[in-house]
Parts: structure tokens; sequence; C-alpha cells
């Protein structure tokens, strides 16, 4: 029942090393990598997260064209990004000139590392959903956010929400695509042609039926007796092994080595 | 024993707007062990009735008793849903994991179940559908059919008494819906009460009892013999009979003389008689034509 793409989001069942450590440690890690490479400033601190990146991906055994699709739909983050930096970084060597339009050395590098950055953002975000279910990563949260109990906070609820909303993300994908079809089959424009109009007429039936699928799940949660995070039991409690201790060091390592690389670059 | 009926609806009525009724003085019991079809146009009240089985609405007149349980007790809110476990129509939007396994245990996690017993009634209730060893499966990877058999082991490990199936079978291909049947027949075997609202009357042809509903109100109730063969209140009600009784009604007219069958079984028994004897008459006439049939016999 495999297949070798995946959507955002959408998690990819094997049997790995990356797979079976505890969620918790799993959301730590992204969290660190994602704000190791905001702070990045150079290549080769990049160059660090992205070895990094590539050795979790081999070891949760992710086929390459999984976590391409995986990021796919997010690709226009990275062309509109680097779009917006090309035409308005300016500095260094002039290679194009027409009218206001000025493309500039200094706009195609800033271009080419924000790229960089956004997609091992992208990759290590959606390692995260690939390797760990739904319901693994809102218990990861809530049991990071139970401190926050004290203070009145929802934990269970925001995590329960959380982990609802990955879950339904590959199904309002698809759901944007049948949109897109049924819209295209009867002469409607694309998005690209028909700009915010065309984007806002798919918006508003993928709304519509969101707001259908979350009643219809709200009884079925009720009908299957849900009733908070109190009292409840789980299948896999949440316990941490020495494999999860051991990643837990090859973060901090990580962590030192790239701001080491950081201060020496 | 517990001798009290499943499910008794005592002059039940309910309204979403406070003026119409969607359910209207409606009073019935269903036993123990029973399986009921509740049948229905759009509008008449089938899926209103199943959320008030369950207690996720209670009625505005009238009481719901589910094992001798009144559903308006918010102390019983959690036991009648686990008694009276709910399937709907769009097995999507009932999954709530990604993974099989977490799905199917969502329910008993929800009861407090101990986490030493969980695992058992994860793989015991993915057996009762015929999906032992998917535990580690992504629902998304599932056909509609698996998800809706995914749907119910997620009710089945709550171990309930009462399985109320609301339209489960509308989105299922012909395969996925003879599926579902089989399954509800085998937990009917096992004593388990099944109340199956659908569209479909062929459905319920082996069912203990079929109910109609229409505008709110019990427009037919009896065995689907008695009900599936009253073709003409049928086709008033907006349901389309099944193909054996609409079949027998038209032979009928013609002047052929079976009888009128809600099951294709009946009227082939009906239909082989009457070819057995037209044969055996032909074979006698051309036999010794002057003698008549009596004579022969």
């Amino acid at each position: 029942m495999q297949t070798a793409t995946a959507i955002i989001g959408q998690y990819y069942p094997v049997q790995s090393v990356i797979h079976r450590l505890d969620p918790r440690i799993k959301l730590l890690g992204s969290i660190v990598l994602m704000i190791i490479i905001l702070c990045a400033h150079s290549y080769p601190m990049l160059g660090v997260e992205a070895l990094c990146l590539l050795g979790i991906t081999l070891c949760a055994r992710i086929p390459l064209r999984a976590l391409l699709s995986s990021i796919a739909p997010l690709s226009f983050i990275i062309i509109i990004t680097a779009l917006l930096n090309i035409f308005f970084v300016q500095g260094g060597t002039i290679y194009l000139a027409l009218g206001p339009i000025i493309v500039s050395q200094d706009g195609i590098s800033a271009a080419l590392f924000l790229c960089c950055r956004l997609l091992l953002l992208l990759i290590s975000g959606s390692m995260l959903t690939l390797t760990t279910t739904t319901l693994d990563i809102s218990d990861a949260c809530e049991t990071l956010l139970n401190p926050l109990k004290r203070f009145g906070f929802p934990s269970h609820e925001c995590a329960m929400i959380m982990g609802i909303a990955l879950r339904f993300l590959p199904q309002f994908i698809e759901e944007s695509r049948i949109i897109k079809d049924a819209r295209t089959s009867r002469g409607a424009e694309s998005p690209t042609q028909g700009g915010i109009k065309a984007i806002t007429s798919r918006l508003i039936p993928l709304f519509t039926s969101a707001f259908r699928h979350a009643d219809t799940l709200a009884l079925a949660m009720d009908a299957r007796c849900y009733h908070g995070g109190e009292g409840r039991t789980h299948l896999s409690p949440l316990k941490l092994a020495t494999r999860d201790y051991i990643s837990l060091g090859c973060m901090a390592a990580i962590t030192a080595g790239s701001f080491l690389i950081g201060l020496i670059g | 024993m517990d001798t009290r009926p499943a499910l008794h609806f005592d002059d039940v009525s309910f309204t979403y707007d406070g003026t119409t009724f969607v359910l209207d003085g409606i009073t019935f019991s269903i036993n123990k062990g029973s399986t009921v079809g509740i049948l229905g146009g759009n509008g008449s009240g089938k899926s209103t009735f199943a959320k008030l089985c369950n207690a996720l609405l209670v009625p505005d007149q009238g009481c719901v008793t589910v094992f001798g349980r009144h559903t308006e007790d918010t102390t019983a809110t959690y036991d009648i849903r686990s008694d009276a476990g709910m399937v709907f129509q769009n097995p999507d939007d009932q999954l709530i994991a990604s993974l099989i396994e977490n799905d199917v245990a969502f329910g008993p996690e929800n009861l407090g179940v101990p986490t030493n017993q969980l695992r058992e009634r994860v793989t015991e209730a993915l057996a009762s559908v015929g999906l032992q060893g998917f535990e580690r499966t992504e629902t998304a990877a599932l056909s509609g059919g698996q998800k809706q058999r995914v749907a119910i082991a997620g009710v089945l490990a709550m171990q309930p008494k009462i399985l109320i199936l609301d339209e489960a079978s509308a989105m299922l291909d012909p395969q996925g819906r003879r599926d579902l049947l089989d399954i509800c027949r085998d937990l009917h075997q096992q004593g388990m009460t099944i109340i199956m609202i659908t569209h479909f009357m062929e459905e319920t042809l082996d069912f203990d009892q079929d109910i109609v509903l229409d505008k709110g109100s019990i427009a037919l109730s009896g065995t689907p013999q008695d009900v599936l063969t009253q073709i003409d209140r049928l086709h008033e009600l907006n349901l389309e009979p099944p193909f054996a009784c609409k079949l027998s009604d038209a032979l009928q007219q013609r002047g052929v003389p079976v009888h009128l069958h809600s099951t294709d079984a009946g009227l082939i028994t009906d239909l082989k008689k009457l070819y057995t004897d037209s044969a055996q008459d032909a074979l006698a006439t051309s036999a010794n034509p002057s003698m008549s049939k009596e004579e022969l016999q």
C-alpha cells in the first residue's frame, strides 16, 4: 500500500531508526534544525545542515522522490522569494537593466542563498511529518506544552487541533486539485491567468468543504467518546529509549558544530 | 439475563429550529440481537434518528433509552456511546489518525482502557473486519471500502452491543457494499444488534425488521417481506423496491401466477416451479393428447 511519492503532511510508513525515535525528540530536533538554518549566514553553515538532513533522510529510508514530492506543493514560496530578491536586492555588477528592472550580482547571490535556506527549512519540516504519524506529533506537542497547563494553557486541545490539521492536509490538497479540475473543465481561468479572483473562487469552495468535514469529524469524535485529554490512555505511551538519548547527543553536537563553523566563518 | 430492549423510542419528537419537527412522536423498540433496517427518502429523519440513538442529540419530547439508560442523563452519555457505536457515511470524515492502529485505538483510548489491553482490542477489531496485519498501514492508502471497514473496527474496539450504520454503504462500490453486509452478518451471528440506515432496500432483505420513515413519522413497519412488497406505497415514499419485488409485481400484472417476493431466491423458486409444471404439462400433452392433466397424474 506504500507509494514512492508523498504529499506534504503525509506519513511515509517504513521501518527505520528515525521512524522509531520518540516523537518528542523528532519534534525538538526539527525545531532546533530550523532555528540553526534560520540563523545560518554562510554557505558552510548551510552545508553542515544539508549534510545532516541527507544523513537523516538516508537513515529514515525515505526515497528522494517521496521527499521532493512532499515539498513540491510549497515550491512556489521558494520561487516567489527568489524573484523578489533578484529584483529588489541591488549591488555589485549589473547583469541586466530593462527600465526599472535591474538584475545585479548581489540580487542573484541573495536569491540563491535564500533558496537554499528555504529548501532546507521545507525538508526539515517535511522530514518530521514523513517519519512521524499525526497522532504521535500531537502527543509530542501535548507533552512538550504540558508545563504551560498550570497557567491554564489548553495543551491537549492545541495538540489535537494540530494533529487533525496535519491529518487532513493531504485530503485538502486533493480536494483543491478536484476543485481546480472542475473549474478548468467548465472553462474557468487558471490562477496564473485569473489572478486573485481565480484564487478566491478556488479557496471559497475549499473552505466550505473544510467546514463540512470539520462538522462531521467533530460528530465522529463525539460518537467515539472523545472528551479531551482527561483520563485518556495511549496505545503507544511515549517513553525515551537509548536511541533517543543518542539522538539528543547528536543534536547537541550538530548545534555546537554549526555555531562553531558560523563563528569561524 | 438482560431482558431490556436494546433501544426504545417513547413518543420521541425532535426539532432543529424549534418549529419544524424532523421526528414527530415516534414510538418503537428494538430487541437485543436483532437486525433492523431504517429506510426513508431524503429528509425523512433517518440521520436524526441515528444521532438520537447515540446521544449525539437528545429528544425535545419523549425519551430514548439504550439498554434502559436515558440519553438525557449526561452521566450515562459515554456508556451509551460505547454501547451504541456509530459509523457515518463518509469514511474520510471519521478517520482521526493517519495510521490504522492509532485510529482503531482512538475510541478505547478515550474510554480510558488500560494500555496493556489496547493492543489486544485493536488486533481483535481489525480481525473482525478482515484487516488483520494492516495495523501499521496508512489510512490514506486504503480504498473507500477498506476505510469504512477501519471505521467499523474503530467502533468495534469500543466493544459496543449495538452497531448503528448511518448510510455507511452510500459511498461504496458494489464489492465494498457486499463486504460491509458480510461483516454485519458476522457481527449479528456473534449477538450484536445491527441498525442499518440506508437508501438501498436490498441491503435489509434478510433483516428481522424494517422501519420506513416519512416526514419524521413511521410510515411502514414490519418484516422485510411485509414492508418491501408494498410497492405502490414505497413509490409514494420515494423509495425504490428491490428488483425481485418489481419483477414479481410485473409478472403478476401480466397474469403469471407468482407470489410477490422481496428476495431473488423466493422469486427464482416460484419461477422454477412454474417452469417445471409447464414442462410436465407440455410433455404429457405431447405423449397423450386426449388425456387431461389430472388423468395423467
